[in-house]
């Protein structure tokens, strides 16, 4: 990993960093805040699903881990919010190597494992609504303490921040991934899991470094969200939406590239905010613009939207 | 010398221009912008544009009657924000409305949207009425800015307990044994939970508590099991789908308990499952939000609401009563600043009068309105009325159920 590798990164922080400097609306920095989340939880997906070719259709599970254990531990156990956020990391990363063992020990591939991690998403929204520790269907309210001690900022501008160091430790993290032994190993599973094998890929053991490495970081995500809101109901914590934005985002924007999932989410949300600027007045149109883009990038393949850029640049 | 000239010339051309402009009225005071937040896309849509309507009647009532006297007659101009049925984007539009320069921001109506919206107001000192929101945590935070108007979870759920052992001491104890039907989700596991504490402290069995799931399309086998039970009476917990369902098939398979017993439910209070299916629907009795029937403004806006081909649901006339609120608190507060109107909410009491919701003289303790509570309705032939508390209702409740 050279200089060279790591300055587009650096560029992105430097750009998103200074932001607030130029932009004072919090309307802008809420919105970039948001994407930042989603963007963190779509390149825990990329390790995945993009990297891996194992598509997740449950990310929501170690998201709404990392969420809950970081609201749980403040709220019932009177824990300091940075221990608690890391410990929902470790949580969710926790969660995600059970999940792995037990879906890729007994060989599920593609859909199978798609169906078995949304399974899991969904058993663990109904365990979240009816829990006591959880606070069942009232949700859980982390109080709003706005401290740098509490995880709380006064300002915008310092949570940006702060998403902003995780989503780029992200990226950092998966272009070391990108040029590690294991991220070649974890390709060659996707490409052919059978070659792989054949040349002495220990394939069990690349996926389940993935999964674990994968949901830490939504799980990061989750917790980010738990901070940023104050509030989690088992709805948002592991709801299908939040698996649904994980797997959107680095599919727009290129799965299993480095800078895919910040793109995607960038390109879904700047696209759906400005529909609603521009035509705000219907309701749910920046949802159909959505739509359009995603069939968009279905239908017509390289599919993401760097390979549309590539092919239409091509003509 | 220069300067002087130079004002004198101004104020003369100025003068010239009011004399040039004598058919201009005399300058309008700026309105005053007044967030209203709803969720008008997703799950919770239909109930998103029902609180809109009722906050949109409400402004133009006010703008049409003179606007807000104490701000010399200025009109209030509504900022709409699309909530979008999640706390991500009500806080969104709570950053929107804060660009917008907005005074106030009502509504929300689910509850995490409220908690979300309320937090993310309360940064900025914004006044922030609640509409619906009933979870307790709403206004337990000890944030200045948030202000409910209408009662929460505790108190609805208590309300519903104490009137369904009024209704039954009344009608000579008929019901004693009650099946518990609910669904397994957001709320109606907890609702249970409490029935099941509650009910055999007050005298009833709890014969059995049946969970369904949302959506269910399909409610026979609950339906079966009620039959084989036959309970006096049955609680359900519900929403909207489920709960038509439910009565439909209890009708098809001539299930008929001495009464069906809904606290918040989805359809009881909903004019739209009486207009579709009026058997089902018929005797049907709810604990929950309700306009005043006795207030001429409630008629009047029930008129209002229906000529535009819209049902007449508890999100209007809650909606138009906070945004009633808000003016009230400007009028008294007699200017338009964050703080005095927060100051001026929380002095709110029995003088504010232009409300049509059943509650006594208000009075504000930590945000919530002491005097907000729900009232039992009961569909009777085709109508819904106010059977509690009887110094609200309208019509005599119908219980026993018989024939």
């Amino acid at each position: 990993m050279s200089v060279r590798d790591v300055l587009p990164i650096l560029g992105f922080a430097a750009l998103v960093a200074l932001a607030p400097l130029l932009v004072t609306s919090n309307v802008v920095l809420n919105f970039m805040v948001f994407t930042l989340i989603i963007a963190l939880a779509a390149q825990g997906w990329n390790i995945l699903g993009g990297y891996g070719g194992q598509y997740s259709f449950g990310h929501a599970a170690f998201f709404g881990t990392g969420a809950y254990l970081t609201a749980i531990l403040q709220v019932r156990f009177g824990m300091n919010a940075w221990p608690a956020f890391a410990a929902g990391i470790g949580l969710a990363a926790l969660v995600g190597l059970a999940i792995g063992a037990l879906a890729f020990r007994s060989g599920l591939k593609g859909s199978y494992f798609a169906l078995v991690t949304l399974a899991f998403a969904e058993v663990f929204r109904v365990l979240a609504n009816a829990a006591e520790i959880t606070g069942g269907a009232a949700g859980i309210l982390i109080r709003l303490r706005a401290d740098p001690l509490n995880f709380q900022f006064a300002e915008r501008s310092t949570f940006l921040w702060v998403a902003l160091a995780l989503v780029v430790l992200a990226l950092l993290a998966t272009l070391a991934l990108e040029r590690s032994r294991l991220g070649a190993q974890l390709v060659a599973v996707r490409e052919n899991e059978a070659a792989a094998q054949a040349l002495g890929v220990d394939i069990l053991a690349v996926k389940l470094r993935a999964i674990t490495l994968s949901a830490g970081m939504t799980g990061a995500a989750g917790g980010l969200y738990a901070q940023y809101f104050l509030y989690l109901d088992a709805q948002i914590a592991y709801g299908t939406w939040i698996s649904v934005e994980a797997l959107l985002a680095p599919i727009v924007g290129g799965a299993g590239t480095v800078f895919g999932p910040v793109l995607g989410a960038v390109i879904l949300h700047g696209l759906a905010e400005a529909t609603k600027t521009v035509a705000g007045s219907i309701p749910g149109i920046d949802l159909v613009v959505f739509g359009i883009v995603l069939i968009l990038v279905v239908r017509y393949p390289p599919r993401d939207i760097p390979g549309l850029l590539r092919a239409w640049r091509r003509r | 010398m220069a300067r002087l000239e130079v004002a004198r010339r101004s104020l003369m051309l100025g003068a010239a221009g009011v004399l040039a402009a004598p058919g201009l009225p005399r300058a309008q005071a700026p309105a005053v912008k007044l967030g209203i937040l709803q969720p008008v896309t997703g799950a919770l849509s239909q109930d998103g544009e029902y609180g809109r309507l009722g906050a949109e009647l409400a402004i133009a009532e006010i703008n049409a009657s003179g606007g807000l006297r104490a701000l010399g007659g200025a009109r209030i101009e509504m900022v709409f924000g699309d909530a979008r049925s999640n706390p991500e984007g009500g806080v969104a539009e709570v950053e929107k409305m804060q660009a917008e320069g907005v005074l106030a921001v009502v509504g929300g109506f689910a509850s995490p949207i409220c908690l979300a919206a309320s937090q993310a107001a309360s940064r900025y000192d914004l006044p922030y009425v609640v509409d619906v929101g009933v979870s307790d945590q709403i206004v337990s935070r000890g944030l200045a800015n948030t202000f409910r108007f209408g009662p929460g979870f505790g108190v609805v759920t208590q309300t519903a307990l104490d009137n369904l052992v009024a209704l039954n001491d009344g009608a000579g104890k008929p019901a004693r044994t009650v099946v518990i039907v609910h669904e397994d989700g957001l709320f109606g596991s907890g609702m249970a939970r409490l029935l099941n504490a509650e009910l055999p402290k007050r005298g009833f069995e709890v014969l059995e508590t049946i969970a369904h799931p949302t959506p269910a399309r399909d409610m026979n086998n609950v339906a079966l099991r009620i039959r084989a039970l036959r309970p006096d009476l049955v609680i359900p917990s519900s929403y909207y789908a489920e709960f038509v369902l439910l009565s439909r098939t209890m009708q098809q398979q001539r299930i008929r308990p001495k009464g069906i017993y809904c606290v918040l439910n989805g359809a009881a209070s909903n004019f739209r499952f009486v207009r579709e299916f009026p058997d089902a629907a018929n005797l049907v009795m709810d604990c929950n939000h309700w306009a005043d029937p006795r207030k001429p403004r409630t008629a009047e806006l029930r008129r209002q609401v229906e000529a535009q081909n819209r049902f007449w649901l508890y999100n209007t006339p809650l909606n138009y009563s906070a945004v009633m609120l808000v003016a009230d608190a400007i009028e008294r507060a007699g200017r338009a600043d964050r703080a005095a109107l927060i100051t001026a909410l929380a002095a709110t009491d029995g003088a504010f009068t232009k409300h049509i919701m059943p509650y006594g003289p208000t009075r504000f303790v930590n945000g919530q309105n002491q005097a907000g509570q729900p009232v039992n309705t009961q569909v009777q032939n085709g109508d819904i009325k106010v059977i509690f508390p009887r110094d609200f209702a309208d019509a005599q409740p119908v219980f026993p159920v018989t024939g």
